[in-house]
Parts: C-alpha cells; sequence; structure tokens
C-alpha cells in the first residue's frame, strides 16, 4: 500500500509538472506592413544673389545659399524639381528670365545636382539641397528690387 | 444612399486597412476596383513639422494636367505631427482605367526669396468593373 501511493504521488507530480511545462510555448506572431512613404520636410529656403555682369540671379552666386529639405523614405520612390512657374519681379524688369532650378543630395542616397528626377531605391534619411539659377541673355539684365520664385520638390 | 453604399463596396474591395502614422502622406501607391463611373481612394495627410501648417491636396493626370476630382478637404490646416484622412472621388471619364497622381502639398513659408514648396504624391491605378 505505501509503495502504491507513492508511485501514485510521483506520477501526478510528473502529470502536473508535464501540464506547466506546455503552458510556456505559446507562440504570439506579430504582422506588420511598411508601405512606399516619403517625407520633406523644408528647413530652409534659399536666397539668390546676382552676378557682377547682372545676368544672373542663382543661389550658386557668392552670398547666396541653396534651400534645405530633410528627405526620409522606405525608398520606391522618386525625387524630382518641377520648372518655375510662380516668380515675382520689380516692375522695372521686363526682360524674359530662365528659371533652372536643380537638387542634390547627401545622405542615404549621393546624388549630384541634377534638374532631372532621380529614383531613390533604397530606405534612409537625407539631407537636400535646392538650388535655383536665373539667367537673362543678351544685352538683357536684372533690374534693382525684389524677386521671388517658388521651387516644387516632389517625391512620389 | 445607393450611391453611398456602391462608394463604400468600392473602397472596401480597392484598399487594404491603412494606418495613419505620422508620414506626409499614407498610402502612395494604391489599386482600386470600382463598379460605378467613379472610384474613391482615401489619403491620410500628415504634418510632419512641429508647427501647424496649411495644406492642399490636388489630383494629376499622368501628365500633372489637373483631375476634376471632388477632394473632401481639399484644404486644411494640419497640427503639429498630426494627420488627417481625405477623401478624393475620381471620375473614370468613360475610361475602363485611370492613373492619377494625389498629392499633398504645403504652403511655402512667406515672405522668402527663394521659397521651396514640398509635394508628395501618390500613384492610384483605378479599375471599373462591370
Amino acid at each position: 500500500m505505501k509503495l502504491f501511493r507513492t508511485a501514485f504521488g510521483a506520477a501526478l507530480l510528473v502529470a502536473c509538472l508535464d501540464h506547466a511545462a506546455m503552458a510556456t510555448t505559446q507562440n504570439v506572431i506579430f504582422n506588420g506592413t511598411v508601405t512606399a512613404t516619403c517625407t520633406l520636410v523644408v528647413a530652409t529656403n534659399g536666397t539668390m544673389t546676382v552676378s557682377p555682369d547682372l545676368q544672373s540671379l542663382s543661389s550658386h552666386n557668392s552670398g547666396g545659399s541653396a534651400g534645405t529639405v530633410t528627405l526620409t523614405t522606405t525608398g520606391g520612390v522618386s525625387l524630382s524639381v518641377d520648372p518655375v512657374t510662380t516668380t515675382t519681379a520689380p516692375a522695372a524688369d521686363s526682360t524674359a528670365t530662365t528659371w533652372t532650378p536643380t537638387y542634390s543630395t547627401s545622405g542615404a542616397h549621393t546624388i549630384a545636382e541634377t534638374g532631372a528626377a532621380t529614383a531613390l531605391t533604397i530606405p534612409g534619411a537625407d539631407l537636400v539641397s535646392v538650388h535655383l539659377a536665373g539667367t537673362k541673355g543678351g544685352s538683357n539684365r536684372f533690374a534693382s528690387g525684389n524677386y521671388q520664385a517658388t521651387v516644387t520638390l516632389r517625391c512620389e | 444612399m445607393k450611391y453611398a453604399r456602391i462608394l463604400a463596396t468600392a473602397l472596401a474591395v480597392g484598399l487594404p486597412t491603412i494606418a495613419a502614422e505620422a508620414q506626409s502622406m499614407s498610402p502612395m501607391r494604391g489599386e482600386v476596383n470600382s463598379f460605378t463611373d467613379v472610384f474613391a481612394v482615401r489619403v491620410f495627410p500628415a504634418n510632419p513639422y512641429d508647427q501647424k501648417i496649411k495644406v492642399e491636396i490636388h489630383v494629376y493626370d499622368q501628365d500633372f494636367q489637373p483631375v476634376n476630382a471632388r477632394i473632401a478637404p481639399g484644404t486644411f490646416q494640419l497640427a503639429a505631427q498630426a494627420s488627417r484622412p481625405v477623401l478624393v472621388v475620381v471620375p473614370f471619364d468613360g475610361a475602363a482605367e485611370r492613373k492619377v497622381r494625389i498629392c499633398t502639398e504645403s504652403i511655402p513659408f512667406p515672405n522668402q526669396q527663394t521659397q521651396i514648396r514640398a509635394q508628395i504624391c501618390g500613384k492610384f491605378f483605378g479599375h471599373r468593373k462591370f
């Protein structure tokens, strides 16, 4: 009888231990989907200065500065600039100006200065420098006064 | 009422569940099946800045010509780090399928010599099912 009680107790203990061990091996599964994303944050606008011959008004000229934008993307998007359509010029400037927007990036993607669309295939963050140059041909010159232009930087 | 039901069905069929996180616009890609002469897309523009901004939503075709779509709301203020849903209803204009860009544009800071307009565009493909 004593042997029976000992055997029964041992069997019960093993059964309990086995039950407790099963309860610790359940898996919890997490799923997540990241879709193609792009974030642009304009940090600074640009400044254009005029060249000594008064035929160039550009952020490349001495004293000028590029606009800066931070870009964060998952990749699978493209970056581009639009032709400049919105400008203001002083009334004294009645001659045509050719505006050329360009950009370059440093960071996860290194893009040399360009005006064409560029594919961003890998994820990462970049600092985008946006330049704008206005030029006049022939004998035309920039007039004194305030100029303003808007560059559209697109991520799509 | 019938139109609303059809529109809801088109949305449910065409788009997966979308999370509205702090992004400039989500989703940026999508394919929608519709049983009417329009298709609908819900996008979530977000403000990544630490200040309130004014946001405009525009719809363009593949050649960046404006599309006469219904956008609700088309222009709005967005609080810092906030996001909100925008419903865009695009007409097929008789075509069996249509590709459009839905763009979120931030309004540039005023009084700067060279202003930068940030534009995030998503590409969406609508299929008309008969």
